[in-house]
């Protein structure tokens, strides 16, 4: 599935390019998120919650696999790391009685991105030499190696126990507060990405990306820019983390694990790599259903494994890729004026 | 110095580096011919592994309790396994090849989740283990159980049989020329589907024989899978992707190192074979036998 070309018509390439309609989209979707917390009871606005920051930890997967082109299976050991960074700053701040204030609670959180992008500069130093089922491998070998050690090294992280009681600060413990806090960070947090993504650094990626060779003969130094964006995917990976101990109010060393960095891999290729969005969109349909179907069914592995299935099998590109080709094979079935239809997309791709 | 605690993780060590080796040999093997990397290879191990178990309480029901039974348990859930692995190739693995890595490995792994809730769904959530009761017998300054050399013997008999199999046979002489050009093989006039489905089934099948001779050892529970493929995958790395006898090497020091780590750090023994890992695909991506062509 890779990423498709960026030079095609239609909204959704030009939401890709950054120019356009992606700012009708992005309100839109702001707007239905700015109301999440007036459906009744508290549970749709944790669920908010909880697409927002495994979204933003989708979306910082997607730099390495979208932009980059490069699986990580490892990507959750900057989630996990980060996760820690602030539940031990948080643990250590925090009186006897449990309670934080709000500055401390603040900080806490502050400290996961730089740690977290620190682990990424280690282990990334080493990853970005490799490429496809190789970068697969490290990252996923790397990973375990920090889930293993933060399992097992019981005096430092607590070991399998995990770190309980992070209570955030009063204001904070309200549901809705709390996601309305959430989602102000992870718009700033896309925003900040979006634009990397748009720079000439972006561009860059989407080069080596395409062809590392030829992005190699063009000047750009391909190590250095995996690096760089390994690093920056790790910062946002941290931060989603940073945000998961308070929300939860738990950390726990599964989320170090690879079953946790496969749940980015759904999430992005079930809403569609090659949108900038699409993670979050993949977000909102994963973290959803699952919401839906725990409320009926413990076989919810199997539910989400049959989805995958059959998006893998018919509908390659995620949502936003279906979406796409429909409107690609109408438009060319406008502008062919019924010509073949197998050649629809093709055609489509030949417009300037 | 006392050697007995050496020589019982020595004997465990190498009866899991077979076990590790069985199962590694498969997916090396469908990786090797398909570029397939099946995350969903353990899964098929702890699958037939109840299926074993399921064929060994029938029979010792049908014709009364005996060790030997696991015999016949294990030749019947092999043989289904294989067919199972041979339907999974047909019905949905071959449509991934023209995809890329991510879809594939999404695809199999879609199979790791399907087929633990299947697990979960026909025996429920209680293990299963067959106890053969071997009395243990004393060697070395220590008490070791003899069904270890089973597995051992297993295992090299495997190994040997795998290359007179693969250099020896007709079929086996065109499964390693599809490992290096598959366009060349079938522009010989080979039918290259069929060559794919049968590796599947072997490399499942193969899958299933080492959970049905672990099952005395190790009880089948949901969720080793998830722990097993990921050291499978580190053996295949380690070993060079394609190589039987890199997977065979591997499967040696993957199985003694974590045997003997647990003496010294026995929650941490799985990051020592995670930092071999790191270190081979550092210095050597291509792995300890692969070749750099294949990178």
């Amino acid at each position: 599935m890779s990423a498709p070309s960026p030079h095609h018509p239609g909204w959704l390439a030009r939401l890709r390019a950054g120019d356009g309609l992606g700012w009708p989209v992005a309100i839109l979707m702001s707007v239905l998120f700015l109301l999440v917390p007036l459906l009744p009871g508290e549970y749709w606005t944790q669920v908010g919650t909880e697409i927002l920051i495994l979204g933003l930890f989708a979306m910082s997967f997607n730099l390495l696999y979208g932009y980059m082109g490069q699986i990580s299976f490892g990507h959750a050991a900057f989630f996990g790391v980060g996760a820690y960074a602030t539940a031990m700053l948080f643990t250590a701040l925090k009186t006897p009685a449990g309670a934080i204030g709000v500055p401390e609670f603040l900080l806490s959180l502050l400290v996961g991105p730089p740690v977290a992008a620190l682990a990424a500069l280690f282990i990334g130093f080493f990853c970005v030499r490799l490429t496809g089922i190789y970068f697969a491998m490290l990252t996923l070998a790397f990973g375990e190696m920090l889930f293993y050690i933060v399992f097992s090294w019981y005096s430092f992280t607590k070991g399998d126990d995990g770190i309980q009681g992070l209570l955030p600060p009063d204001f904070f413990q309200d549901s809705a507060n709390f996601y309305y806090f959430t989602l102000a960070i992870v718009a700033l947090a896309l925003f900040v990405m979006w634009r990397i993504t748009e720079s000439p650094f972006g561009s860059a990626l989407r080069t080596l990306r395409d062809n590392q060779r030829r992005a190699a003969f063009l000047g750009t130094n391909v190590k250095m820019h995996m690096l760089a964006n390994f690093v920056i995917a790790g910062a946002f990976a941290g931060l989603a983390g940073a945000l998961w101990g308070p929300f939860s109010r738990s950390v726990n060393p599964g989320l170090l694990g690879w079953g946790e960095s496969g749940i980015a891999v759904f999430m992005t290729l079930i809403g569609g790599a090659g949108a900038f969005i699409g993670p979050i969109v993949g977000s909102v349909i994963y973290t959803m259903l699952q919401a839906v179907v725990k409320m009926y069914t413990v076989y919810w592995p199997l539910t989400i494994g049959s989805v995958i299935l059959l998006i893998v099998l018919f509908a390659p590109g995620g949502i936003l890729g279906i979406i796409e080709r429909r409107m690609r094979a109408a438009r060319a079935g406008n502008q062919a004026n019924g010509g073949d239809p197998a050649a629809g997309p093709s055609a489509a791709e030949a417009q300037p | 110095m006392d050697i007995g605690p050496y020589a019982l993780q020595l004997f465990s060590g190498l009866s899991r580096a077979m076990v590790l080796f069985l199962l590694s040999a498969g997916l090396s093997l469908i990786f090797g011919v398909m570029n397939i990397l099946n995350f969903a290879h353990a899964t098929l191990f702890l699958l037939s592994g109840y299926v074993t178990f399921s064929i060994f309480t029938f029979l010792s029901q049908q014709f009364g309790a005996s060790p030997w039974m696991l015999l016949p348990a294990i030749v019947g859930a092999v043989a289904l396994m294989s067919l199972v692995g041979f339907a999974l190739e047909r019905f949905l693995i071959r449509h991934t090849y023209e995809r890329e890595l991510p879809e594939q490995l999404l695809l199999t792994f879609a199979l790791v989740l399907i087929l633990g809730d299947v697990i979960k769904l026909v025996w429920g959530l209680e293990n299963r283990r067959i106890n053969l009761g071997v009395q243990p017998i004393e060697m070395l300054d220590t008490l070791v159980n003899p069904y270890q050399f089973v597995i051992i013997g297993t295992g090299v008999a495997v190994a040997a049989g795998l290359w007179y199999f693969l250099h020896r046979t007709r079929f086996g002489k065109i499964v390693r020329a599809a490992v290096y050009s598959r366009s060349m093989v079938s522009a010989l006039g080979i039918r290259i589907p069929m060559i794919y489905a049968m590796v599947f089934a072997l490399g499942v099948g193969l899958a299933a024989l080492a959970s049905g001779v672990f099952l005395p050892l190790l009880p089948m529970a949901l969720g080793i899978d998830l722990d097993i493929i990921v050291q499978s995958f580190a053996v295949v790395v380690i070993g060079g992707f394609g190589s039987m006898l890199g997977t065979f090497v591997a499967s040696i020091i993957v199985g003694v190192v974590y045997s003997f780590s647990i003496l010294f750090w026995p929650d941490g023994a799985l990051a020592m074979i995670f930092l071999i890992l790191i270190a081979v695909l550092i210095w050597r991506p291509w792995g300890l036998f692969g070749t750099e062509m294949r990178s």
